[in-house]
């Protein structure tokens, strides 16, 4: 009877794991094809990866660039956003008396705003306000650093929240004056919710497609994700698959590193210490690629 | 070390909002002294020692450390170090770590620091765990680990928070007869918060009780708890019973009226009018029913708790006062049955006569035990 129970449960996971993950195999499967199509099984090569001369990924300007703005866009993000939200959190941690609800509410605020009006927004501020700027590469960057230091912010509280106060006061105690409390104390042990915040924002900037298609100036700044919409719908070939699959596979060695380091930083640590950063990780890598 | 590690505190005041939560408080704490500041929690005690330590900054008053005003000093500048109730160890750093952090302050070379360490270790019994993380040690290792960081430094004076809150019964006991081990042999002025009243009769010296941000009484722990200034110190210090009275000085004592009896009563200068009469449930004699003679009073028991070493009485006297005594089991003592008349005999000089203070409604149960 119980045994049954379990096939039961088992079946059920085993169903949405296929569910969710065989488009993605099909899709990384054509990236592979020999043919041109993205339907049919038509042998097997690397042709949409190097060896087409004009319409692979490697061979392609449009799709070159595209991976190319993508990953400069994604790292810039994530160097710039994660020391802010790093800083963002201490101040607002340590904020005390009038204006720091609000202030707390309002950093909170681009996780709920819908993106499109985010978007807008930015667009206007580019072309009116800080039309100096203007578009392109750098207010997309501008744009994908706005909305992931509110992540950073809630991952680095919430580790904050973990370490306490108190081990800052005692390392004052014992005489270290502020700067020193920051660099041996608390910067060592926020290590897990850094690295957590890079690999976030590199997720969240690599996968977005509303800011950079709002605040792009042109082809040179066209991402992954605007190449792919925008193709889906002309000659589609494997090259998209191919390109997608790159993604795919950087994302997943992002979350590998991520993953390693975790472990290793946080090996002396208490157990639930390090599984409950690398649980934090996993909700909020799974909750911000779905946006 | 001795000469120095006194601590003053002039009117210290700290008030969040409207409410002081330190009100005012004087104090003077010798050098060497085991000073424990005892009050139920909320009463201002922990925010006190952080205004010590140079965690809180007070809103009025002075905090003086051998005599200079280091009010004004952040606690990375002040000569105190400080146990706190978490250890608030740094969960990276392995224990010898831990317990150099602050030498690199005190500009000690490689050599004095690891010299130093393997003493401050082997004053608190911590063995071969030196390696070890924070995270791989026992409550109670953890606690001697925060105790060592702390010494290592040599403070003139070492705050403590509730050390012991944490662990259980059976290793306070221990911690408490260590911790008086080492503040005796190094000297060093301890300042330590509790709401545990055992570990406050225990260890300390001088013991200052507080209640609502304010000393109710400061003493050695023999006067606190047979001279207690307030019905409060004597509900907070061991059990006590405590019945209205009107009282009047008489005869270099003081004389009670209690309804249509008359009690008398050692207390040298009493208040008059309105009081509380106190007496501690270990000085109540019990006799049998009709004995006559001053300070007895006709009663029924009526419950009995068998505790083994003693049993618990509560009688229920003729002014309908309760009244508990505790019977020590000497091997003859009678056994009491609910319902039996004795008298209770409430001898002049164990019965105190304390101020109505605006205490809580005296209360003949066992003290309230507070929770941290």
């Amino acid at each position: 009877m119980r045994g049954g129970r379990h096939r039961g449960l088992a079946l059920v996971t085993w169903v949405y794991i296929v569910w969710s993950i065989v488009p993605v195999l099909l899709a990384i499967r054509f990236a592979f094809n020999e043919g041109r199509s993205r339907s049919a099984s038509q042998g097997w090569s690397l042709r949409w990866f190097t060896e087409d001369p004009n319409l692979s990924v490697l061979n392609d300007p449009t799709l070159r660039s595209a991976l190319e703005q993508s990953l400069t866009l994604a790292a810039a993000a994530m160097l710039i956003a994660t020391p802010l939200g790093v800083a963002l959190a201490l101040g607002l941690q340590r904020w005390r008396g009038r204006g720091e609800g609000t202030a707390n509410r309002l950093t909170l605020l681009p996780l709920v705003t819908p993106e499109l009006v985010f978007a807008v927004g930015l667009f206007l501020l580019f072309t009116t306000a800080f039309s100096f700027i203007g578009l392109g590469t750098t207010a997309q960057i501008i744009g994908h650093v706005t909305f992931s230091v509110s992540f950073v912010v809630v991952i680095v509280r919430g580790r904050l929240q973990t370490i306490g106060a108190d081990v800052e006061e005692a390392a004052a105690d014992l005489g270290a004056p502020p700067w020193d409390v920051l660099r041996r104390v608390v910067l060592p042990l926020l290590t897990p919710a850094i690295v957590a915040s890079l690999l976030i924002v590199f997720a969240l900037s690599i996968d977005d497609f509303v800011v950079s298609q709002y605040l792009a100036s042109g082809a040179d700044t066209t991402t992954v994700p605007m190449r792919i919409y925008a193709q889906a719908r002309a000659a589609p070939t494997p090259a998209l698959n191919a390109l997608a699959s790159l993604m795919l596979a950087v994302s997943l060695l992002a979350l590998g590193l991520a993953y390693m380091t975790l472990r290793l930083m946080t090996r002396g640590e208490r157990r639930t210490g390090s599984e409950s950063a690398l649980g934090q990780l996993a909700t909020l890598e799974t909750g911000g690629t779905s946006r | 070390m001795s000469g120095s590690g006194t601590v003053r505190l002039e009117g210290l005041t700290k008030r969040y909002g409207e409410t002081a939560v330190v009100d005012g408080i004087d104090l003077e704490i010798p050098s060497g002294e085991f000073f424990t500041v005892l009050g139920p929690s909320g009463c201002g005690k922990t925010t006190t020692l952080r205004m010590i330590a140079g965690f809180e900054h007070p809103d009025e008053g002075a905090v003086l450390l051998d005599g200079a005003d280091v009010t004004r000093t952040p606690a990375h500048k002040r000569n105190v170090n400080t146990v706190f109730q978490s250890y608030a160890l740094f969960p990276h750093r392995t224990v010898e770590e831990n317990i150099a952090f602050g030498l690199r302050y005190k500009r000690c070379g490689r050599d004095e620091t690891r010299r130093r360490v393997g003493a401050a270790m082997e004053l608190v019994r911590l063995g071969e765990l030196g390696a070890r993380k924070p995270s791989q040690l026992s409550g109670g290792q953890q606690q001697r680990v925060a105790l060592a960081r702390a010494l290592v430094l040599e403070p003139p004076v070492l705050l403590l928070d509730e050390p012991l809150g944490a662990l259980d019964a059976r290793l306070r006991v221990d911690l408490q007869v260590e911790l008086k081990r080492i503040q005796e042999q190094l000297e060093v002025t301890f300042v330590y918060v509790t709401h545990d009243q055992d570990e406050a009769l225990t260890m300390s010296d001088r013991v200052a009780v507080m209640r609502a941000g304010r000393i109710e009484q400061c003493g050695t722990p023999r006067d606190l708890y047979e001279a207690p200034a307030t019905a409060f110190v004597a509900n907070f210090l061991g059990a006590a019973n405590l019945i209205p009275v009107a009282s009047r000085a008489h005869d270099g004592g003081a004389a009670l009226s209690l309804g249509r009896f008359e009690l008398r009563s050692e207390t040298a200068t009493p208040p008059d009018g309105d009081a509380v009469a106190m007496i501690r449930p270990e000085y109540v004699r019990l006799e049998p029913q009709g004995g006559s003679g001053e300070n007895r009073l006709p009663g029924m028991v009526e419950e009995v708790v068998y505790l083994g070493f003693h049993q618990t009485v509560s009688i229920r006297l003729a002014t309908g006062a309760l009244v508990r005594a505790d019977v020590p089991n000497d091997g003859d003592a009678p056994e009491y049955e609910q319902g039996d008349a004795v008298t209770v005999h409430l001898r002049a000089q164990n019965l105190r006569v304390l101020a109505t203070d605006g205490a809580p409604a005296p209360d003949p149960e066992p003290a309230p035990t507070p929770t941290p």
